[in-house]
């Protein structure tokens, strides 16, 4: 044992020596080390997770506007249908009442000269028995001196009222 | 053609190295030698090299640990991919007690690979102080001046050894060199050794519990009995075979370059010393991996490999039938 140089005393001074060694190392190197590494893995996973969070959100965004966009095409689509259906109908209602008013000027203009006539006519119908009357009265101012005189013009006129 | 004249003419040029370069006898010896005493406690040269290597790892993990990065750098970034590389390999070996052995199998594979590198620093072996002779029953390697077997290189004697009239040491003394690895000191290896043994059985204990580690060993179940013996026998030779494995391949490394060097001293230990860095990591590696090895074995009952066994033949019965 001497030969080979083994000794108690330095045996255990090995012995604690190599256990201050593993104390030593494990607070001033293993445990910082580690603590580095799970930091790093967690940070990484971290990046990993928010980095397809990311994603997702701009997949959403672009679903949302994807959607808005077709919605307002749409929109705008149905605004002009509308726009288009609503200005066919006033259209429409313009003509309907500048053909009414048309018909109403019209039929007012003939109400208008169906009543001048008939005016025209009561008129010269009047005229005409006084023109008569006038006439009758000096012709036969002569012949007959007033005798049945009032009788000649009531025939003229009825002869008239019937040719009416 | 060149290339070989060349290679012929510098290895003609080392071998005759010999003739020119004097080292003196090589200096092999088993037991580690005593530097200084601190009150009767004698200090050898392996006790105070394991304290430099105390040094150089308390040292380098301050300075990579100190200013820690999430984005690591320099010498952060080499200790996490050498810890991280032995973290993960040693996971393999056994996952569940990794981190309750992770401190003590990463410090002997650090602490040993240290000491290992430390004792191939050029001059390690060859500056020192000069001391005493110690008239003790001692062997040590030196060459054979007389007889049949003169010339070589043979374990004599320290009694029998002559002075060295290559050193600078006076008459009387000789060179103890400041570095020795710690693992070319039994009394490390043992330590390291015993210590291993201590952390696997206790943890076997500690899962298998007292009756049933111990019934790995002893049991009354036909022949298992017979071989729960054989691997109580191997159990205790496990932490003398981790002591000796690393003391005998340090040892022999050391002894391989300081015969070599005193035999040719030129050019050709080179590559020796490339392949001493190589098994220096290796046989850090392989304590260490071994400690893991025999922790996985002993917190592993013979009822788990039944287990195991069945669960993997079972579905290929079910199919059978």
């Amino acid at each position: 044992m001497e030969a080979l140089g083994i000794n108690l005393n330095l045996f255990l001074a090995q012995l604690i020596n190599f256990g201050v060694i593993v104390g030593l190392l494990w607070v001033l190197l293993y445990k910082p080390v580690q603590k580095i590494l799970n930091e790093r893995t967690a940070r990484i996973e971290a990046s990993l997770r928010e980095a397809d969070q990311v994603r997702q959100q701009l997949a959403s965004a672009k679903r949302d506007y994807d959607a808005e966009i077709a919605r307002a095409r749409k929109e705008a689509a149905e605004i002009v249908a509308q726009a288009q259906e609503r200005a066919k109908a006033q259209e429409a209602e313009i003509l309907k009442q500048a053909r009414s008013e048309a018909d109403r000027i019209r039929e007012e203009a003939r109400a208008q000269a169906e009543q001048e006539r008939s005016q025209m006519l009561r008129e010269a119908k009047d005229e005409i028995a006084e023109l008569v009357t006038l006439t009758a009265t000096r012709v036969l101012n002569a012949e007959l001196k007033a005798t049945g005189h009032d009788k000649l013009i009531e025939e003229s006129l009825a002869a008239l009222g019937r040719q009416n | 053609m060149r290339f070989l004249v060349i290679t012929v003419v510098l290895l003609a040029v080392a071998v005759a190295s010999r003739f020119f370069l004097f080292s003196g006898d090589p200096h092999v010896e088993v037991a580690a030698e005593k530097l200084f005493s601190i009150g009767g406690f004698k200090v050898t040269n392996a006790l105070f090299t394991a304290l430099v290597v105390d040094i150089i790892l308390v040292v380098l993990a301050w300075l990579a640990t100190r200013n820690m990065q999430l984005v690591p750098r320099g010498l952060q970034n080499v200790m996490e991919i050498i810890l991280e590389a032995l973290y993960n390999l040693l996971k393999n070996i056994s996952p569940k007690f990794i981190d309750r052995a992770w401190p003590l199998v990463a410090t002997i594979f650090l602490f040993v690979l240290t000491a290992n590198w430390l004792g191939l620093v050029p001059g390690g072996s060859s500056i020192g102080p000069c001391m005493a002779k110690e008239h003790k029953e001692t062997a040590r390697l030196a060459l054979v001046e007389e007889g049949p077997k003169a010339g070589s290189i043979a374990l004599i004697p320290a009694a029998a050894e002559k002075h060295n009239p290559y050193t600078t040491c006076p008459e009387g003394t000789s060179l103890i060199p400041w570095l020795r690895p710690p693992s070319t000191d039994l009394n490390f290896t043992f330590a390291l050794g015993l210590l291993s043994f201590v952390f696997f059985t206790y943890w076997g204990f500690r899962t298998l519990g007292f009756g049933g580690y111990l019934s790995k060993f002893f049991n009354l179940n036909g022949i298992m009995s017979f071989v729960g013996i054989i691997e109580f026998i191997s159990e205790l030779i496990k932490p003398v075979a981790l002591a000796l494995r690393l003391f005998g391949n340090i040892f022999a490394g050391e002894v391989l370059i300081a015969v070599l060097t005193f035999l040719v001293p030129l050019a050709l230990p080179m590559p020796i010393y490339g392949f001493e860095l190589f098994v220096g990591f290796i046989q850090a590696l392989v304590f260490a991996l071994l400690t893991m090895a025999f922790l996985s074995i002993a917190t592993t009952g013979h009822g788990d490999e039944h287990h195991g066994g069945e669960s993997a033949h079972g579905p290929d019965a079910s199919k059978a039938h």
